[in-house]
């Protein structure tokens, strides 16, 4: 499948900032299952945008505008074409063994709720791969998809408690759970085509990978209980949120931000 | 395009660029051969030119041994190896004639030429300063044919297979001049990073015409993983194979997208292109530069394959 990107974010700010510095890791690598035939990443607005790559092999631009910036703007417009691997991630960049991600953060640690959900699913039994199923199907029953009670700081035991929260949260439990049941999870950032047909977004996609032995990297979406399609495009991967989050950034000065994002993906022939 | 069509504008492409390469590797070996014997000039270099060519066990039936003479007569003019300079110019003039029409008229002055010259040149008995002067020549055609093609040209599915040729071409003939030079001319008894092995490295960097291009990207001395960086990863280096790939990658798009349909060779371009993005010196160099390029090598030809399949027959 051929999916466009076009993914606007615009910054306000009611007084100047003076400094911005933002990383961005809002550009795909390439892998088995996609093919990135056209990728830029703009701004507007007299800065240094420097590209290079993050300890996991992630595109990173760091940008670096001095002020006084009113405005800003950072728009990544590109074209991937995607195949369908079921899930299965080969041939990504992996800089590290699989076991670097068993690594607990801040965002994923387990509280007892949580631990008691994992094994509650790591009692069914089963294969390694059948119990992240099962892990999927269960998260999908007891986390409804809500986008209102969660923010981008919820930990994955806040939104377990709450039983709800978005793509984000989902993940992160996801992860935690899979890292309690002893086996390497990490988070991916990306867009999703949806077959809704909707094409403008409020955000970027999430969802997580895991290590199956003989298998290696799968897959799994937690907020749609699905593996991964041509539908999903895969941009960076981190141990949580923090460490794939399309931007990051500090600023001096810059009081009263406003920020609007305008995601369009669309597949091919739409 | 018929199918015959396709397959004679690749193969005149591939053939000219082995012309060039064989020439490049035909000068090298003279200019090593030339250093005293002290520096270690000594016969391995018409061995490895003749490794090289990835040739060597004709080569040896036939001649036994590799000095001089031998393997100038078999790189440069043999009528039994069928790469030999000779053989390509009159090889890829074969094809480009079967393919007139398609050609510009300078692609074709520039193929269709050789022919005379070619008889011009004495096939045996040159002395060294008639060589080098025939090896220029031979550079001189190639680039005349490739100038002529990106001069001139339509950019259609006609174009894209001479780039196609040329590029699988070259990023063969750039993964061989790396592995040959890193295992065979070597003896055991010399240092890695002596200065045998730091004079080795510097002839693979003017055998590709890269000496320039190192010191502006590097800046520093030269070094052996800092050579197969430049030619393997370096996307701004015309020869890497990461660049013959970003230009494979692309013309086997820009054919699926003309012709609506994709297949087994759009897959493995991509496939390959993606490995050398993500791939690091450090990582190639420590799981064994031999086995990435052998590796590398059996990828590319296997592209080649399903571009033959896909398209050529």
């Amino acid at each position: 499948m051929r999916v466009h990107v076009d993914y606007v974010t615009r910054y306000e700010y009611d007084t100047p900032a003076r400094l911005i510095q933002q990383v961005l890791r809002m550009t795909p690598r390439p892998y088995d299952g996609q093919h990135v035939r056209d990728w830029r990443v703009e701004i507007d607005g007299d800065g240094r945008l420097r590209a290079g790559e993050d300890a996991l092999g992630n595109v990173v631009h760091m940008l670096s505008l001095a002020g006084p910036v009113r405005r800003l703007m950072a728009r990544v417009i590109g074209e991937v074409d995607t195949s369908d691997t079921g899930g299965m991630v080969h041939g990504a960049i992996e800089r590290f063994p699989p076991a670097v991600f068993l690594r607990e953060t801040d965002l994923t640690r387990c509280d007892a709720a949580l631990h008691a959900f994992a094994a509650e699913v790591a009692a069914k039994g089963g294969s390694k791969l059948d119990q992240l199923h099962a892990l999927l199907g269960a998260l999908n029953e007891q986390v409804a998809f809500d986008t209102s009670p969660t923010t981008s700081t919820t930990t994955a035991a806040e939104a377990f408690a709450m039983k709800r929260g978005v793509c984000q949260d989902l993940s992160h439990i996801f992860i935690g759970a899979a890292r309690v049941m002893g086996m390497p999870a990490r988070y991916v950032s990306g867009h999703l085509a949806r077959s809704d047909g909707e094409i403008d977004q409020e955000a970027g996609h999430a969802w997580c990978e895991t290590y199956v032995e003989d298998l290696g990297w799968v897959g799994f979406d937690a907020a749609n209980g699905v593996c991964p399609t041509d539908a999903y495009v895969r941009v960076a991967i981190g141990l949580d949120y923090l460490g794939a989050a399309p931007v990051r950034g500090s600023r001096y000065g810059g009081g009263g931000e406003q920020l609007d994002v305008k995601l369009r993906v669309t597949p091919a022939g739409q | 395009m018929l199918a015959r069509t396709a397959d004679a504008l690749f193969w005149t492409a591939r053939y000219m660029e082995r012309a060039d390469y064989l020439a490049r590797l035909l000068e090298t070996a003279m200019r090593a051969a030339s250093l005293p014997a002290s520096y270690g000039g000594s016969s391995t270099e018409w061995e490895s030119a003749v490794a090289s060519a990835g040739a060597a066990e004709e080569f040896y039936a036939r001649y036994g041994d590799a000095t001089e003479e031998t393997v100038r007569d078999w790189l440069a003019f043999s009528p039994d190896y069928p790469s030999s300079i000779r053989n390509c110019l009159t090889t890829a003039r074969t094809n480009a004639r079967a393919v007139r029409t398609a050609l510009t008229p300078e692609m074709w002055d520039a193929v269709s030429d050789t022919a005379v010259e070619l008889s011009r040149f004495p096939a045996r008995g040159m002395d060294s300063e008639e060589l080098i002067r025939f090896l220029e020549w031979v550079k001189g055609v190639v680039r005349a044919f490739d100038g002529a093609a990106r001069r001139t040209m339509l950019r259609n599915d006609v174009y894209w297979f001479v780039r196609l040729g040329g590029a699988i071409e070259r990023a063969d003939n750039t993964a061989r001049i790396l592995d040959v030079k890193y295992h065979i001319l070597l003896p055991e008894h010399e240092r890695v990073g002596g200065s045998l092995d730091y004079f080795q490295w510097s002839t693979i960097l003017r055998e590709v015409s890269a000496n320039t291009a190192y010191r502006w990207v590097y800046r520093q001395s030269v070094k052996p993983w800092l050579v197969a960086d430049l030619l393997i990863l370096n996307r701004q280096m015309p020869r890497s194979l990461a660049s013959c790939y970003e230009v494979i990658a692309r013309q086997t798009d820009l054919l699926a997208e003309a012709y609506g349909r994709r297949g087994p060779s759009q897959k493995q371009a991509r496939s390959i292109l993606a490995r050398l993005t993500g791939a690091r010196i450090e990582d190639i160099f420590q799981s064994g530069l031999h086995e990435f390029i052998t590796g590398f090598l059996d990828d590319n030809v296997q592209l080649g394959g399903s571009i033959a399949d896909q398209y050529l027959t």
